[in-house]
């Protein structure tokens, strides 16, 4: 048991080097320019899978646990994408797959366009 | 009466009832925070007028806050790894540096509102401030939550110990599952709210 446990500790010191990298990696990422938001939101949630990961498996001890806790967060993972996907299926960048509809702001967008219509011409007629 | 399974572990579960009731309730948590999360990124990817709160942000002092955060995720374990060693006073050394880095994490914290606050940057601000505040602020708020059980069972009951260790440690691990879960979301809310 003692043994088990020392064993422990040395993969605690391991897993908080490598959670300490991993901050630094994610900190420089955000000074790349990437192409496009999602893939840039992509980088970042990636490399923090791999810390949460990490922290599960080693300090929650989800790589060696019961089966019955397996089961709830089987659960709670699936719950959780479908709760992630619901809004992101239903209007992502500004255009809704399913009905063609348009992006809800672009009503807000109309009317700063019209604003910004009403301003130029105003301006002009002076 | 004694309440049944605080240390043997049930027969159907293969835990004791405190380990399966605090999974229960960071199920609850993943979906609590989940849903704000998926709100967040819906928010920010099709809002084609996003106020970018980035450059409005203390990224050292938010990177401050998660290796404080990390470091607190070690020091939890290792007081329970203590506990099992049967060392009470690592036990509280470890438990101590846990509260010291929750509490630098507040402190920090309140720098970064203040700041926000004094230049006006309240929730009402924008749809970023307000996903900022809530999200943030909602985290926050477990830290709090976490403090005050770490303060419990480094002050009033860490008289357990004497009685009943076995149930002391379990106490200690399931006070760990929530702490580790906090430092869970930060690892997330790090990079889409102050990097990306």
């Amino acid at each position: 048991m003692s043994d088990d446990i020392k064993h422990h500790i040395v993969t605690y010191r391991n897993v908080f080097i490598a959670l300490l990298f991993l901050t630094g990696i994610t900190v420089g990422a955000s000074y790349i320019e990437f192409s496009s938001l999602t893939l840039g939101l992509f980088v970042g949630l990636l490399i923090a899978s791999i810390k949460g990961f990490l922290v599960a498996a080693n300090f929650m001890h989800l790589n060696n646990e019961k089966s019955f806790i397996y089961g709830t967060l089987i659960v709670t993972i699936v719950f959780f994408f479908v709760l992630l996907t619901i809004p992101l299926s239903w209007d992502i960048n500004g255009h809704d797959v399913k009905t063609e509809r348009n992006n809800p702001f672009d009503e807000y967008k109309v009317v700063k366009e019209k604003s910004h219509d009403y301003h130029d011409h105003h301006e002009d007629s002076h | 009466m004694k309440i049944p399974y605080n240390e043997d572990l049930r027969p159907d579960t293969g835990l004791y009832n405190a380990k399966l009731g605090i999974w229960l309730f960071l199920a609850s948590e993943v979906m609590l925070f989940g849903a704000l999360f998926s709100a967040y990124i819906m928010l920010r990817t099709s809002d084609p007028y996003w106020f970018d709160i980035k450059p409005k942000l203390d990224i050292p002092l938010a990177t401050l806050n998660t290796v404080f955060l990390i470091t607190s995720s070690v020091t939890m374990v290792m007081s329970w790894v203590s506990l099992k060693l049967k060392d009470l006073s690592k036990f509280k050394i470890y438990l101590g540096l846990t509260l010291l880095c929750s509490f630098g994490f507040l402190v920090i914290k309140y720098f970064e509102y203040s700041a926000k606050f004094a230049h006006g940057y309240f929730p009402a601000f924008s749809t970023s401030f307000a996903c900022y505040f809530t999200i943030t602020g909602l985290h926050v708020l477990h830290v709090i939550g976490g403090i005050v059980v770490f303060l419990y069972l480094i002050g009033p009951g860490i008289k357990m110990w004497d009685s009943e260790p076995e149930r002391f440690t379990n106490r200690i691990e399931v006070a760990g599952l929530y702490w580790h879960f906090v430092d869970l979301v930060w690892i997330f809310l790090f990079p889409a709210l102050y990097l990306l």
